[in-house]
């Protein structure tokens, strides 16, 4: 149903508080807005939490802490390349990838954490540098929803300009179908990792490209580089599959190799299993 | 390579269809896209290479076939340079022998023969020659050569005719051939170039494709020639003209012949023209042969002999269809035909309750005087009969007056009238002159009509006759092969004052004749001519020429239209409509032998001559002879479609999609 609203905004919302209402009664998590602390200001911080009172009574400009808030970075990086436009109905990869990236930008948001966003596929498309400011979120939710897919994809440049903007440790989400060179992928994400960021590689992928059925011989045209293979139904059967789970247990090595984390995630899943994970490597950064 | 219908070759356009359709047939090929091809790995079995290949054969066979196809419809011909005489620096000489009656004179014809071959053998070298013979028309006698002893040899087998030459035809005729010959053409004219074969402008004279006019002139000196000019019918028996061209007098024997037998003979001694009558002529039924032959010194004996037909036919019976054979309308109309000046028709009143139908076959045509008076079975009959090619002249008389419907025709009958609702009299409005039926009558103005059946012209009716008041007066109208003409009134002289009017009886026999369709057969015609054959009755038959042989092959005797009448005598015509006999006699003005003043022969050199320059003229190469290469493009054509079917085909297998 999400699939066919047009508003991302209302989309993530949705998601977000469908998810949190499922989260308090869960005690797992221990998710709340309780208070917890005050700590001195510091720049970048929301003005709407200083404590005003603290400020009259001491001069010192602290801001209010609540339970499970970290302070923390958000980083999107988006992959908005040809392949990312495959897939659906209802959703392209693509357009599962916003609604993920917008849930996530929205979850945090409302931790009050100062959330980025990247839209890149082999150039840099567009930037907001991570903000906690209230209408940051808006522009941020905009950065995604105006993404399309087109053209190839390089994960060098996206990173080389994220390492250039960065100046606090944070979450890094990276959101792609990563069909590339593994080993050129973690060139570009291990000095992230290595720099402190908490990495974690979210890899969206239609049911059609896990299983693939096709019944006759196909001839199969590349979304990026338009190159055309004619595939057998029974390599597409047996072979494809078996090579698609030896790249993503690939991926998933390296990303643990590095302390970065790799979640698969399906167009046909829900949003929820994404969000833990968020919510999982927030809480260990915390 | 050229083409005969090059237009067809737009058809190639329509190549553009199978590369549109292949086009589409491509794309809509199992090509899918797919996220990433980094995993794939390509089949072994390479179907969709095979594929394209078989839709690429698919694709040029078709693109074959409509080629093949508007080549076909082109008509390709094919010349190979090789086989023909190279180009040659004193271009062609044709050599033109003029077999017409003149040349026939005594004498003259072996003087022309000399006299081309003389050509011939004087001609350049380099020359290519081509013998020619002109009548009526320009006729190839033999190849274009550049062997003398050849074209020499063709002039054996050339004889003169009966037909007339116009140089002016001849000149047209060269020209268009000249135009296709390596140049410069000389034209060698053999002829008696008479005067009387002059046409009426000089500049017809005149070819731009001939460099240079040669004339030989044969039969010079000062000719006599009798010739039988004109056999008149009159009442008694038949007069005939004989004129003698000279400038002396000289004897001759008229001898007259009928069917073969000698029925008069005299002797007469002039310069100019004598008629001669020949009465008491006891003629047999049906067509006479009339020959008029000459007995003379003269120096043409093609014309000493005329032919002619004397028609002695017993008036044929037409039936008329009647309530009362004492009426008035059987009368007005038998008198009307009796006062034909040829006496053709006869009428046989018929009573309509004693009449057969059956009969109807033997007649052309069909007299009824009210046509309201039909049964049904006869109206049946009388369809027929028109149908298959009878004619009807009726008359909506007073019996029509209460019908809702004219039998045959079929047109409906209004219930007003003309004077049904006043006293008043109408006069006639309109009459199609141009009709056979009323061109040779007069007077219609003058009649006065007080009532009518007032009949509605069917669409495809053609009215003749309008009254003042817009009416139709007179009708015809088409039924199969036959025609109906009706009159929308009677002849009881109470409606209308018609048969008591002079039109009237012009009217009748006018109208006799068209319905018998013999005012259209001419009995005598000039050599040269042609005999429709669809016009005298039938389609095609057979035709007996004046030597006793058959014109017509046996293929030809269902389907010829015409045949050309080139003898001078009788010629037998077998239709299925009837037999009867043709006269044909030369054409009278070659009998005159005066030839053309020198002035005016140098005057056409001359303008011949003067046309181009003929060393100016660049030399091309012999018209090639050309091969039509439609018949093996169409068996190329057949093995492609054979081929463009099985390929198609293969590709009719049902395609399994995901």
């Amino acid at each position: 149903m999400l699939a066919h609203l047009k508003n991302l905004d209302l989309v993530a919302r949705s998601v977000v508080e469908g998810f949190l209402i499922g989260l308090h009664r869960s005690p797992k998590f221990g998710f709340s807005q309780e208070f917890a602390e005050y700590r001195s200001y510091a720049e970048g911080d929301d003005p709407r939490f200083i404590d005003w009172n603290v400020y009259a009574r001491s001069d010192r400009m602290v801001v209010k802490r609540f339970l499970g808030d970290t302070n923390s970075h958000l980083m999107l990086l988006l992959d908005a390349s040809a392949s990312m436009g495959f897939g659906g109905p209802p959703v392209s990869k693509l357009r599962y990838a916003q609604f993920l990236a917008a849930s996530l930008a929205f979850l945090a948001s409302r931790q009050h954490d100062a959330v980025g966003c990247m839209v890149f596929d082999e150039e840099v498309r567009d930037y907001r540098a991570p903000s906690s400011r209230s209408g940051k979120l808006q522009s941020v939710l905009h950065c995604i929803d105006s993404a399309e897919a087109r053209t190839g994809t390089k994960f060098d440049k996206p990173f080389d300009k994220f390492r250039e903007q960065i100046t606090r440790r944070g979450l890094v989400a990276v959101i792609s179908d990563f069909y590339c060179d593994i080993d050129k992928l973690f060139e570009g994400v291990r000095p992230l990792a290595w720099q402190g960021q908490d990495v974690v590689l979210f890899q969206v992928l239609d049911s059609q490209e896990l299983n693939p059925e096709f019944r006759s011989n196909v001839l199969l045209e590349d979304l990026e580089t338009g190159e055309a293979v004619e595939v057998a139904p029974q390599f597409m059967r047996d072979a494809y599959p078996e090579r698609m789970r030896s790249h993503i247990d690939s991926l998933s090595a390296a990303a643990a190799g590095i302390g970065a984390d790799h979640v698969l995630v399906k167009t046909s899943d829900s949003l929820d299993q994404a969000l833990r994970n968020y919510l999982l490597f927030r809480q260990r950064r915390s | 390579m050229t083409f005969l219908a090059p237009l067809f070759l737009l058809g190639i356009v329509a190549i553009a269809l199978p590369f549109w359709l292949h086009r589409l047939q491509t794309q809509s090929s199992d090509r899918k896209p797919f996220s990433s091809a980094m995993l794939l790995e390509t089949t072994e079995q390479r179907v969709h290479v095979r594929k394209k290949l078989k839709y690429l054969l698919l694709l040029t066979l078709r693109v074959a076939l409509l080629l093949l196809l508007a080549l076909v419809f082109a008509k390709p011909l094919w010349t190979d340079p090789e086989s023909l005489p190279a180009t040659t620096p004193d271009g062609t000489h044709l050599i033109l022998l003029d077999t017409s009656a003149s040349m026939s004179r005594s004498g003259v014809f072996d003087q022309a023969v000399a006299q081309a071959r003389r050509a011939i053998e004087s001609a350049p070298s380099g020359a290519v020659l081509q013998l020619l013979s002109a009548d009526d028309g320009i006729h190839v006698k033999s190849e274009l050569v550049s062997d003398r002893s050849a074209a020499g040899a063709s002039l054996a087998g050339i004889r003169p005719g009966a037909l007339r030459l116009d140089y002016g035809d001849v000149v047209a005729a060269i020209d268009r051939l000249a135009e296709t010959l390596p140049q410069p053409v000389t034209l060698h004219f053999v002829s008696d170039f008479q005067d009387s074969g002059m046409p009426v402008r000089f500049a017809d004279l005149v070819s731009p494709a001939i460099s240079a006019l040669v004339p030989h002139i044969v039969g010079s000196g000062e000719p006599f020639n009798w010739t039988v000019e004109t056999i008149r019918e009159t009442a008694a028996g038949v007069d005939v003209g004989v004129f003698g061209f000279g400038h002396f007098e000289r004897a001759a024997n008229i001898e007259l012949s009928l069917n073969g037998a000698i029925i008069g003979e005299r002797g007469i001694i002039s310069g100019g023209q004598t008629i001669e009558r020949f009465d008491g002529l006891q003629m047999l039924g049906g067509d006479n042969r009339l020959e008029v032959r000459l007995e003379a010194d003269d120096d043409l004996s093609v014309d000493n002999r005329r032919f002619h037909i004397l028609e002695n036919v017993p008036p044929a019976p037409i039936p008329l269809i009647t309530l009362n054979r004492d009426g008035l309308p059987v009368t007005y109309l038998s008198a009307a035909l009796q006062s034909d000046p040829d006496n053709a028709y006869r009428v046989e009143p018929m009573v309509i309750g004693e009449f057969d139908s059956r009969t109807l076959s033997r007649y052309r045509w069909v007299l009824v005087d009210d046509i309201g008076i039909v049964s049904v079975e006869l109206e049946a009959a009388l369809t027929e009969f028109v149908r298959n090619g009878g004619n009807l002249l009726a008359f909506a008389g007073m019996r029509s007056a209460t019908a809702e419907r004219i039998p045959v025709s079929g047109n409906t009958i209004r219930p007003a009238s003309v004077g049904a609702v006043s006293n008043q009299f109408l006069s006639v409005g309109q009459v199609d002159t141009g009709h056979p039926a009323l061109s040779g009558t007069e007077g219609w103005f003058s009649v006065n009509v007080s009532q009518t059946v007032p009949i509605d012209a069917q669409s495809d009716d053609q009215v003749l006759i309008r009254l003042e008041n817009d009416e139709p007066f007179l009708i015809e109208q088409r039924i199969g092969q036959g025609r109906v003409m009706l009159v929308a009134g009677g002849l009881e002289n109470q409606w209308n004052d018609l048969p008591i009017r002079p039109v009237f009886v012009s009217f009748i026999v006018e109208s006799a004749r068209y319905l018998a369709g013999v005012d259209r057969l001419s009995k005598t015609f000039v050599a040269g001519a042609t005999l429709p054959l669809t016009m005298t009755g039938g389609s095609s038959g057979q035709v007996i020429d004046p030597d006793g042989n058959n014109v017509l092959s046996l293929a030809d005797t269902a389907r010829a239209q015409q045949i050309k009448l080139s003898k001078p005598g009788f010629y037998e015509v077998y239709t299925t409509q009837g037999d009867y006999i043709v006269a044909v006699n030369p054409d009278s003005r070659e009998s005159i032998l005066q030839p053309v003043a020198d002035a005016t022969l140098q005057r056409w050199v001359t303008a011949m001559g003067g046309q181009s320059d003929a060393a100016a003229i660049p030399s091309f190469d012999v018209e090639p002879e050309s091969v039509e290469l439609w018949h093996a493009l169409l068996l190329i054509l057949a093995l492609v479609l054979v081929a463009e079917s099985l390929l198609g085909n293969l590709h009719l297998t049902p395609r399994t999609t995901n």
